[in-house]
């Protein structure tokens, strides 16, 4: 009962939270603080709704937004997957052999510090012109927090957990699986959510930058909406933008939030 | 529970206060903004203050003799006897520009003919002020195989290019127009990227085409396994509009001697560069990161004139095909009375 009460306060307060926002959003749209062109740079809420409904139906250059997410839908899923996986792989070995773990340690310490869209010139030379290269920077982008993050979860598994593991006979691989990583879960929970957040980052930035016509998505369409003026659809566009991110974060990380961390009274 | 909901309304409470500071925040600025257009307003203040956008290149030249001879500022004070702090902000897009003029940071600003058009059909409040540069552009290919549109039309071949709606893009359009074809046809090869990564990508390889302009034509010129399809080449040449300046309405009508002063002084330096073409190079390689040779050489390659030319005709193209929604009804609609050209 406890435990329902607050959540309906937790969605009354974000509710009150959200609403006041948007509140101030059409006061300042509306009183003209913006100056004399203020409908231009700071449309009110009903043209930004009247703009988010135009995008999925007229979209741009006759193609509906639909069409635009689902090409970065797919080099996002593409990189993230490659990222998760590679993470895995990289803090895993970095437990099994200390050569490896120093290395390691350095490349996520160099690597992680590097902006996607920097290494854009390097990129292109090697992997050519094609959506490879957003796939590329997507990886760059999850990997590394993500590494880092499972890399400290499985530093921070307590020795005496990793001694009665070796005692019952695991080393290697299954000891990795069988200690270290139910061990680790929280940690690797919040490098998911991390290298989700990341990578949707990198993601646009990359797209905005660099934009195969063949293959267009959100980034290129928010550009694209930014260079002819349309301030309202490129807002409606950053809307689109937030909704995919909540939709993400309350329908599927926090379920497996719920089923390992939460449930196991790892994190309240 | 009288304590909890006590205590969701303290958030509310912080949620209300935190934003209202962030809209308060927004109001000094704009007030901010407002008081430097004041001071351009009353020209009988101590100083007026002039806020320039530009970007960044050999097309953009005079800018950089502008700047270094204090033209502007000259001009002002002959005409006035009063003084005028000019601030310069390098940004990275037309469309970077638009926006700030339209918020009212930035006064006058100088960018490509296309996004000009754009702004001054969506109504940013600012008109073409002069001609700046006109410039050579070439579609340069490394395949052998393609010698005309045909062989790229309905091909897998990429092209790169600035960015999608870029001048570039529009010349592209104009010169599949020009040869009879669909100025869209070659949409779906386009790959956008920046002038120095498409020149790498084209002379790597990855990308069998670039459409570039000066100076990175002239660079791709001189590679041998490199040659020109002509088409774009002479769909839009060095004698027709490439960049153009453009002032706000609002300074424009509230203070008329700094307009004249910034007109004049762009006039001054167009001269200058033509007749000192190598002082010039020696005043505008360091901006632009050249050797003075290059700089030189760029230079004689470029045409800087305050008329424009075959402005109007660039805008129909553009409501024709697409790259705006509305076209301006006329030469007039698109620049201020003391610009000459068509």
């Amino acid at each position: 009962m406890n435990d329902k009460n607050r959540q309906i306060h937790a969605f009354a307060a974000r509710a009150v939270f959200v609403i006041v926002l948007l509140l101030i959003w059409e006061y300042v749209a509306k009183s003209g603080m913006m100056g004399e062109k203020s409908e231009l740079i700071f449309p009110s809420l009903e043209a930004i709704g009247d703009a988010f409904i135009r995008n999925f139906i007229q979209g741009y250059a006759g193609i509906s937004l639909w069409v635009y997410i689902g090409n970065s839908m797919k080099l996002l899923l593409e990189g993230l997957l490659i990222g998760v996986v590679l993470a895995f792989l990289l803090s895993g070995l970095s437990m099994v052999s200390k050569i490896f773990y120093d290395i390691c340690n350095l490349v996520i310490s160099v690597f992680d510090l590097l902006p996607g869209v920097a290494l854009l010139p390097v990129v292109i030379i090697i992997f050519g012109v094609k959506p490879g290269v957003i796939v590329f920077l997507v990886v760059h982008a999850v990997l590394w927090p993500m590494s880092r993050n499972v890399l400290d979860g499985f530093l921070a598994v307590p020795q005496i957990y990793v001694e009665a593991g070796m005692n019952m006979g695991l080393k290697g691989a299954s000891l990795l699986w069988g200690v270290y990583f139910p061990a680790a879960t929280s940690y690797i929970v919040s490098g998911l959510k991390v290298g989700w957040a990341r990578a949707w980052r990198g993601l646009l930035s990359a797209e905005m930058i660099f934009g195969v016509a063949s293959c267009p998505g959100i980034g290129l369409f928010i550009n694209q909406m930014r260079t002819n003026m349309n301030n309202a659809e490129m807002y409606a566009t950053l809307v689109v933008i937030i909704m995919i991110g909540l939709v993400v974060q309350y329908g599927v990380l926090s379920p497996i939030e719920k089923c390992t961390v939460k449930k196991w009274g790892m994190s309240r | 529970m009288k304590n909890k909901i006590l205590k969701t309304m303290a958030v509310c409470m912080m949620a209300v206060l935190l934003a209202g500071c962030g809209s308060s925040d927004q109001a000094k600025e704009t007030s901010g903004g407002q008081k430097e257009a004041g001071q351009e307003q009353n020209a009988d203040g101590e100083a007026a203050t002039l806020n320039l956008a530009y970007q960044y290149g050999v097309a953009y030249a005079p800018l950089s003799i502008v700047k270094e001879q204090e033209l502007i500022e000259k001009a002002y004070e002959e005409a006035t006897g009063k003084k005028v702090t000019v601030t310069w902000n390098q940004m990275s897009s037309g469309a970077d520009i638009n926006t700030g003029i339209s918020a009212g940071s930035i006064d006058a600003g100088f960018m490509g003919a296309a996004p000009a058009i754009t702004g001054v059909t969506k109504g940013v409040g600012y008109k073409i002020f002069t001609n700046l540069s006109g410039q050579e552009h070439g579609l340069m290919t490394n395949d052998a195989n393609i010698k005309s549109f045909d062989d790229l039309i309905g091909s897998s071949n990429q092209i790169a290019l600035v960015n999608i709606g870029s001048i570039q893009h529009i010349l592209l359009a104009m010169a599949l127009e020009n040869a009879g074809y669909d100025p869209h046809a070659l949409d779906a090869n386009i790959v956008a990227m920046a002038h120095p990564d498409g020149m790498a990508a084209l002379e790597s390889g990855n990308a069998s085409c670039h459409l570039t302009s000066n100076p990175y034509i002239f660079k791709e010129r001189q590679e041998e396994n490199l040659h020109e399809i002509m088409d774009v080449t002479q769909a839009w040449g060095i004698d027709d509009s490439f960049i153009v300046g453009v002032a706000s309405e609002t300074m424009h009508d509230n203070d008329p001697d700094l307009y004249q002063a910034l007109c004049s002084a762009i006039e001054k330096a167009v001269n200058y560069i033509n007749d000192n073409q190598e002082e010039a190079a020696k005043i505008t390689c360091e901006f632009d990161g050249n050797s003075e040779q290059e700089e030189l050489e760029y230079i004689q390659k470029s045409k800087y004139t305050i008329e424009t030319s075959n402005l109007f005709e660039l805008a129909s193209f553009m409501a024709r095909t697409e790259f705006i929604e509305s076209a301006p009804e006329s030469y007039e609609a698109l620049v201020f009375d003391n610009v000459s050209g068509n």
